[in-house]
C-alpha cells in the first residue's frame, strides 16, 4: 500500500466532485430547501472548478492511486472532460425544466446534490483499475440513478421507471459480483493487471473463465443498455424526468462503455508491442460481441420506428447507437476504439441537445407526443432548426458532427474487413432516418391546430443554439477533437 | 490444502451432531403436558390478535436505514482503533485526519435526517390541496403544527 501525495494529485477533479456533493447537501439545509438556484450555482462552481482541475493536471502517463485500485491516464481523462460537460449541461437544464424545478414539486435542491455525486461516481467508473472499484463505482452510479429516476415522487410513470430500474439494477449487481467472484477465484487477484497476470499463467477451467467473465459482462451490458439486457431502457427513459433521461443516455452509457474498454482492455488482452492486440484465452469475444451488437442495433432502431412518443423513441435509439459503439469494440484496433470515443463525445453533444429541445417543448406542451409537435417549424422556428439539426446529426447525415463520428466507426469496420457488420450498420442508419425524419416532418409538414409561438425563455433557445452549433460545427472541422481522442488512448493499448 | 477444509468440515459435521442430539436428548426427556394457554405464541403478555402480515409504517424502514449510516460507521471504525495505536509512528497523523474526514461526512447524514426531520417519529407531510389528500385516502388534520400548513398527524401512522 504504496500512497503517494503526487499520484494522488491527479486525483483532484473527482476529489472536487465529491466535496461539490457534500456542499450541495449542506447548502440545501442551510437554505431549508427553499432556494434551489444557490445549490445549482454551488453545483456549477464545483463542476467549473473541477474542470479547471482536469485542464491543469492533465496525466501524462499512469498514474495508480490508491493501492491500485484507481488509475489516472489519458484514457480516463479525456472521459474526465465527457462527464463533466454532461454534468453540467444537464445541471443547467434540469433548472429549466418543469418537470423538475416547477412549483409543485418537492426537494429541488436535493436533485443537484445527485448530479455531482452522479458525475464523482461515472469519473471514478472511467478510472476503476479492479474490480472491487469496478463494483462500487457501478453501484454508485446506478443507486443515484434510481433515485434520480423517481425523482418526480408523485408521478406514477416515473416512481413506476424507478422501481424497475431498482429491480434490473439489483439483478444484474448481483449476476456481475457473482462473475467478478468466479474471477477472483480462478485468478486469485481483483486488480484487471493481475487478473491478466493471472490468466497468462493458466488459469485451470475454461468453462468457468467464460461464464465469470459472461456475468461481468452482463453487468456492463446493463449499464450501457445493451441486448439483451436492455429490457428496463425504455420504460426508465420514458417514466423519468426528461433531464434526467438525457443524462442517462449520455452520461452513464459513457461510464458504462470506459469500463468495459480498460476492463476487456487491461485484463484480457496481450498487446504484440505494435499497437496490434490479441486476447488471451480460446473464447471468440469478437464474435460474441459482434452478434451482440449487430442485434442491439438491430432491435432498437426497428422497436424505435413503432414510437409515437419522442422519449421513448429516443430511448430506443439510445439503445441502437450503443449497437454501433459496439462495432467499433469488436474491431480491437486502435482505429476501432479511437472511433468509439470520438463517437461518445459527440453522441453526448447530439443526444443531449436533442433531449433539451423536448424538454423546452415539454414545458410548454406538457407532451412529448409526436402529434403535438405539429407545425412547430413555424411557430419555434429556431428550436425546431436546431432540433433538425440534431436528428441530421443522429442519423449521422452530412454535415453534421453525428456523420464524423459514424464515418470513422464505418472506415474501421472496412480497415478490418469486417464487411457484414458494416453493411448492417449502414442499413441500420437507413431506417434510422425514417424515425427520427418523422419527427422533422410533423414539425414542418403537419399543420398545426394552433397558431403563434410558445413563449419559451430566451435562455432555453440559446442553450439550444450553444449545443446546436458544435453539433454543426464539428461536422465541418473535427481534427483537434479527433486528436484529443486519439492521444487519449496512447498508455491503455500500450500495455 | 483439502487438509485445512477437513476442519472445517468437522466442525459442519459437530455443529449437526450438537443439533440433533440436544433436541432429541430433550425430547426423550421432557415431560409432555400441552393445552390451550401454553400452545399460544407467547406464554405470557400479549394475546395475539389477528394476521401478523399487516402494513407496516414505512417509517419503521427509514429509522433501519439510519441504523446501518451509523452501524457501517463502526464497522469502519473498529478496525481503524484496534490498530491506530501500531500507526502512531508512521503513517498517524494521515489515518487520523482520514477517519475525521469520515465521520464528518456521515455527519452531514446526521445533519441532514435531523433537519428533514426524520428523526421525530411523527412527520409532518405538507400536502398540496385537498384533491391530493383524498386520492391517498387521508383526510385533512387540523391542529396547528409546526410550520403552520395542513398536515397530517399522528393518525396517520397509528
Amino acid at each position: 500500500m504504496n500512497f503517494t501525495w503526487s499520484d494522488a494529485a491527479y486525483f483532484w477533479p473527482e476529489a472536487i466532485m465529491a466535496l461539490t456533493f457534500i456542499a450541495c447537501v449542506l447548502t440545501d439545509l442551510v437554505t431549508r430547501g427553499r432556494r434551489h438556484g444557490v445549490t445549482l450555482s454551488v453545483l456549477i462552481a464545483g463542476t467549473v472548478v473541477s474542470l479547471a482541475m482536469t485542464v491543469i493536471k492533465a496525466p501524462e502517463a499512469s498514474h495508480y492511486v490508491f493501492g491500485q485500485m484507481v488509475v489516472i491516464d489519458p484514457f480516463a481523462h479525456f472521459f474526465r472532460y465527457v462527464f463533466l460537460f454532461v454534468t453540467l449541461v444537464t445541471a443547467v437544464f434540469s433548472y429549466s425544466s418543469r418537470e423538475i424545478m416547477g412549483k409543485d414539486r418537492e426537494n429541488q435542491g436535493e436533485y443537484y446534490s445527485f448530479l455531482a455525486v452522479m458525475c464523482f461516481g461515472m469519473m471514478v467508473m472511467a478510472e476503476a483499475n479492479d474490480l472491487l472499484m469496478l463494483a462500487l463505482s457501478i453501484e454508485l452510479v446506478s443507486i443515484t440513478s434510481y433515485i434520480m429516476a423517481g425523482y418526480a415522487r408523485f408521478s406514477l410513470r416515473s416512481t413506476e421507471a424507478s422501481l424497475k430500474y431498482v429491480l434490473w439494477g439489483a439483478m444484474s449487481s448481483g449476476v456481475m459480483l457473482y462473475g467478478a467472484s468466479i474471477l477472483y477465484g480462478l485468478t486469485g487477484a481483483t486488480g484487471f493487471s493481475a487478473i491478466r497476470e493471472g490468466l497468462l499463467a493458466g488459469s485451470g477451467s475454461e468453462l468457468a473463465l467464460l461464464v465469470g467473465m459472461l456475468f461481468v459482462l452482463a453487468g456492463i451490458g446493463y449499464k450501457i443498455s445493451a441486448v439483451p439486457f436492455h429490457f428496463w431502457t425504455p420504460d426508465v427513459y420514458e417514466g423519468a424526468p426528461t433531464p434526467v433521461t438525457a443524462l442517462f443516455s449520455a452520461g452513464p452509457k459513457a461510464a458504462g462503455f470506459a469500463l468495459l474498454i480498460r476492463f476487456f482492455y487491461t485484463s484480457l488482452v496481450q498487446t504484440d508491442g505494435t499497437g496490434g492486440v490479441t486476447l488471451l484465452e480460446g473464447i471468440q469475444w469478437p464474435w460474441l460481441l459482434a452478434i451482440m451488437s449487430a442485434v442491439t442495433m438491430t432491435w432498437g432502431n426497428l422497436a424505435a420506428l413503432r414510437q409515437t412518443n419522442v422519449k421513448r423513441m429516443l430511448a430506443y435509439s439510445s439503445i441502437a447507437h450503443v449497437g454501433y459503439l459496439l462495432m467499433g469494440f469488436v474491431l480491437l484496433t486502435q482505429a476501432g476504439l479511437q472511433a468509439i470515443l470520438f463517437y461518445l463525445l459527440i453522441y453526448a453533444i447530439m443526444n443531449l441537445g436533442a433531449f433539451l429541445v423536448v424538454i423546452a417543448l415539454n414545458n410548454r406542451l406538457h407532451s412529448e407526443h409526436m402529434d403535438d409537435y405539429a407545425g412547430l417549424g413555424y411557430r419555434e422556428p429556431i428550436l425546431a432548426g436546431a432540433m433538425t439539426i440534431f436528428l441530421f446529426s443522429l442519423t449521422g447525415l452530412p454535415p453534421t458532427a453525428g456523420f464524423v463520428a459514424k464515418f470513422y466507426l464505418f472506415a474501421a469496420l472496412v480497415d478490418s474487413q469486417l464487411w457484414w457488420l458494416a453493411l448492417l450498420g449502414v442499413l441500420n442508419s437507413v431506417i434510422s432516418l425514417y424515425y427520427y425524419m418523422s419527427i422533422a416532418r410533423s414539425m414542418y409538414f403537419t399543420p398545426a391546430t394552433e397558431t403563434g409561438g410558445l413563449g419559451l425563455s430566451r435562455a432555453h433557445v440559446a442553450l439550444v443554439v450553444i449545443l446546436a452549433v458544435p453539433t454543426l460545427v464539428l461536422g465541418l472541422y473535427w481534427s483537434p477533437v479527433k486528436a484529443l481522442a486519439d492521444s487519449s488512448l496512447a498508455f491503455l493499448l500500450g500495455g | 490444502m483439502h487438509q485445512q477444509f477437513a476442519t472445517v468440515f468437522v466442525f459442519m459435521l459437530l455443529g449437526l451432531a450438537f443439533l440433533f442430539v440436544s433436541q432429541i436428548a430433550s425430547k426423550l426427556l421432557r415431560p409432555k403436558n400441552p393445552y390451550a394457554a401454553k400452545q399460544q405464541s407467547y406464554e405470557c403478555g400479549e394475546e395475539p390478535e389477528g394476521s401478523p402480515w399487516i402494513q407496516f409504517n414505512v417509517r419503521f424502514y427509514l429509522i433501519a436505514l439510519f441504523f446501518i449510516v451509523f452501524d457501517v460507521e463502526i464497522i469502519f471504525m473498529l478496525p481503524w482503533a484496534v490498530v491506530f495505536n501500531e500507526m502512531l509512528g508512521t503513517v498517524g497523523p494521515l489515518a487520523f485526519w482520514e477517519m475525521f474526514t469520515f465521520v464528518c461526512v456521515l455527519l452531514v447524514g446526521l445533519a441532514y435526517v435531523w433537519l428533514k426531520g426524520d428523526l421525530d417519529w411523527v412527520k409532518t407531510i405538507i400536502a398540496r390541496d385537498d384533491d391530493e389528500l383524498v386520492n391517498r385516502g387521508l383526510s385533512r388534520y387540523s391542529s396547528g403544527d409546526k410550520l403552520g400548513k395542513p398536515g397530517l398527524g399522528a393518525s396517520e401512522y397509528v
